[in-house]
């Protein structure tokens, strides 16, 4: 098998989108339009994913994430470019494409909404035709990693969140896949559901050395379970390296926290290598009381605020 | 590395979802008890309409009582497999719309399987124990022999006009992925559904050849019923629509997927 799980080359995807009236008289020319304007979603993106890998795929909201995470799935064609997921075209293979990945949306449960989660895992061990002994296997590996048992026989209607959650990641790696897609499966869950979802997913990427795809706006996940991370903005790829190397370059800001009199805390970023630490803490000191000092360094989140904002890498 | 999935894959999988919907289905108890009744009364009372109908109009068109109760009975055995099948059709626009659909394109098997997979509606058993309820009963007054090739010839019409209202149906519901009044154009092609159980004959000019080639509802039990009610004068229409259901079902089922594939699956 090749070592690459995905390989993007110059990808773009356009949406032809109508340019609709306004008022009932705008509905009826809606309806024999044929004014569309274009809209790119993803602009020639080129992206190379390896086995085993965990990226993390980030960006703000409609910068084209969700298009591509359908691109590679095989839901979408698209536009120009060329992509492969495991060596294949997976729009042209969509079956074929779908035996070797999984995919969670977050909040958007893909089991049988009735059935206890035991029943969901069968017919899911049919539908990919998985051997009895690598089902039991994997079931095994669950049992490792997390406490199933108090979710095994609940139907998955009754589940909390959390729980489901759970369960749709659990699902998505039972076939054994190359690539798991999870697009944010942390989304409104609670701080320690948080940590064991991350633990579970870490806990299989390390056993079945299987590729995650990640898109999250909670750099929670993205410190706890990512190398590497990829950034999109306005279908563009605007960074695509180490987490390690993003700090670094971040590494000169500095978080200034001032508590004013009033209790209230201010926050700035700085550079220090343009400014002064201390002129700004000595500057602001001669407006207003400043009752205590905090200096942070940049957080991921900070970092990644940062180049949404437009600061170039 | 590719895993072969043959019809034989496909009906194993069926009968182990079907299997496991029934057993939650059974769970609540209350909802099974009041949907079954629901059931019951609608057909009682489609019944009843029937009957007093037809105790006023002793004859329509040359067609008597017996006869026509037979075409209902057909119509009602014909329309079950869409009832009891292919329901999650009534589902698509709000899957389509909220972007739930997307789930369906993730399983390494067919979309258009996976999703009618889904729903299976009990209610439809009880509209079929109806329409064979009425099928016999009209049947021994008529006095159509009983023949093992009779007995093929309504099973294997019955099957083919089935085809047709499911193949309406597939296409009514598959419009929602291009406009988003889809849920009007449904219902009005099931009510449609309700001239099926008249004589073709009784409509006249411009509403014959709608029912006929536009929405096939007359070949939902007429013209497939007249191999049996008429065996010495059976028109062509009749002896082609098992032929004209395969190809009307397999047209609905690329316009289904023909819609899947341009959804632009917007929103995430």
């Amino acid at each position: 098998m090749e070592n690459e799980a995905v390989v993007m080359k110059n990808v773009c995807k356009d949406f032809k989108v109508l340019n609709r009236h306004e008022g009932l008289a705008g509905s009826i020319k809606d309806l024999f339009s044929h004014d569309y304007k274009t809209v790119s979603a993803v602009k020639d993106v080129s992206l190379t994913v390896n086995r085993g890998e965990i990226i993390g795929y980030l960006g703000p909201n409609g910068a084209g994430k969700s298009t591509t995470i359908k691109m590679m799935t095989g839901v979408l064609e698209p536009s120009s470019g060329e992509i492969l997921v495991n060596g294949k075209v997976p729009y042209k293979n969509r079956t074929e494409n779908c035996e070797n990945i999984g995919v969670v949306f977050g909040q958007r449960s893909q089991l049988w909404w009735s059935l206890p989660l035991i029943e969901s895992f069968k017919l899911l061990r049919d539908l990919y035709m998985v051997p009895q002994k690598e089902y039991d296997e994997m079931i095994e590996l669950y049992r490792s990693l997390v406490d199933i048992e108090p979710i095994l026989h609940k139907p998955v209607r009754q589940m909390s969140l959390g729980q489901r959650t759970l369960s749709d990641i659990l699902a998505a790696f039972l076939h054994n896949p190359a690539i798991v897609f999870l697009d944010e499966p942390t989304i409104g869950l609670d701080v320690s559901m948080k940590s064991k979802i991350r633990s579970l997913i870490l806990g299989l990427n390390k056993e079945k050395n299987t590729t995650v795809i990640l898109t999250t706006h909670d750099m929670g996940d993205v410190d706890a379970l990512c190398k590497r991370i990829v950034i999109i903005d306005h279908g563009q790829k605007i960074y695509d390296n180490d987490i390690e190397h993003l700090k670094n370059y971040f590494g000169s800001y500095r978080t200034l926290k001032l508590c004013l009199a009033d209790g209230t805390w201010e926050e700035t970023l700085i550079d220090e290598k343009t400014t002064d630490v201390m002129d700004v803490i000595m500057a602001r000191q001669k407006e207003t009381k400043i009752t205590d000092i905090k200096i942070l360094e940049i957080s991921t989140e900070d970092v990644i605020k940062k180049i949404y904002e437009g600061g170039s890498v | 590395m590719s895993k072969k999935r043959g019809l034989g894959f496909y009906a194993d999988i069926y009968r182990k979802i079907l299997i496991q919907d029934l057993k939650s289905k059974m769970s609540y108890r209350a909802d099974f008890v009041i949907s079954t009744f629901g059931m019951i009364m609608t057909n009682l009372s489609g019944f009843v309409t029937f009957m007093i109908l037809f105790h006023n109009f002793p004859t329509i068109n040359g067609w008597d009582y017996y006869h026509m109760l037979f075409l209902y009975g057909f119509s009602l055995v014909a329309l079950t497999p869409v009832q009891c099948f292919f329901d999650n059709n009534w589902n698509l626009r709000f899957m389509v719309q909220s972007g739930d659909f997307i789930k369906y394109c993730f399983r390494p098997v067919n979309v258009f399987f996976y999703f009618m997979s889904e729903v299976f509606d009990v209610k439809g058993l009880g509209q079929l124990a109806f329409g064979i309820g009425t099928i016999v009963y009209a049947w021994i007054h008529i006095g159509i022999p009983v023949t093992p090739l009779v007995i093929l010839k309504l099973v294997v019409f019955l099957f083919t006009a089935s085809l047709f209202m499911i193949a309406i149906m597939n296409i009514a519901a598959a419009t929602c992925f291009w406009i988003k009044g889809s849920g009007y154009v449904m219902v009005i092609m099931f009510r449609f559904k309700d001239f099926a159980k008249y004589p073709s004959s009784i409509f006249s000019g411009v509403f014959k050849v709608i029912f006929t080639f536009i929405i096939p509802i007359a070949f939902v039990a007429y013209y497939p019923s007249l191999v049996i009610l008429q065996p010495d004068n059976v028109p062509l229409l009749s002896w082609l629509s098992p032929l004209l259901g395969l190809i009307f079902f397999w047209l609905s089922y690329k316009f289904w997927m023909l819609g899947v594939r341009k959804y632009d699956f917007t929103g995430s």
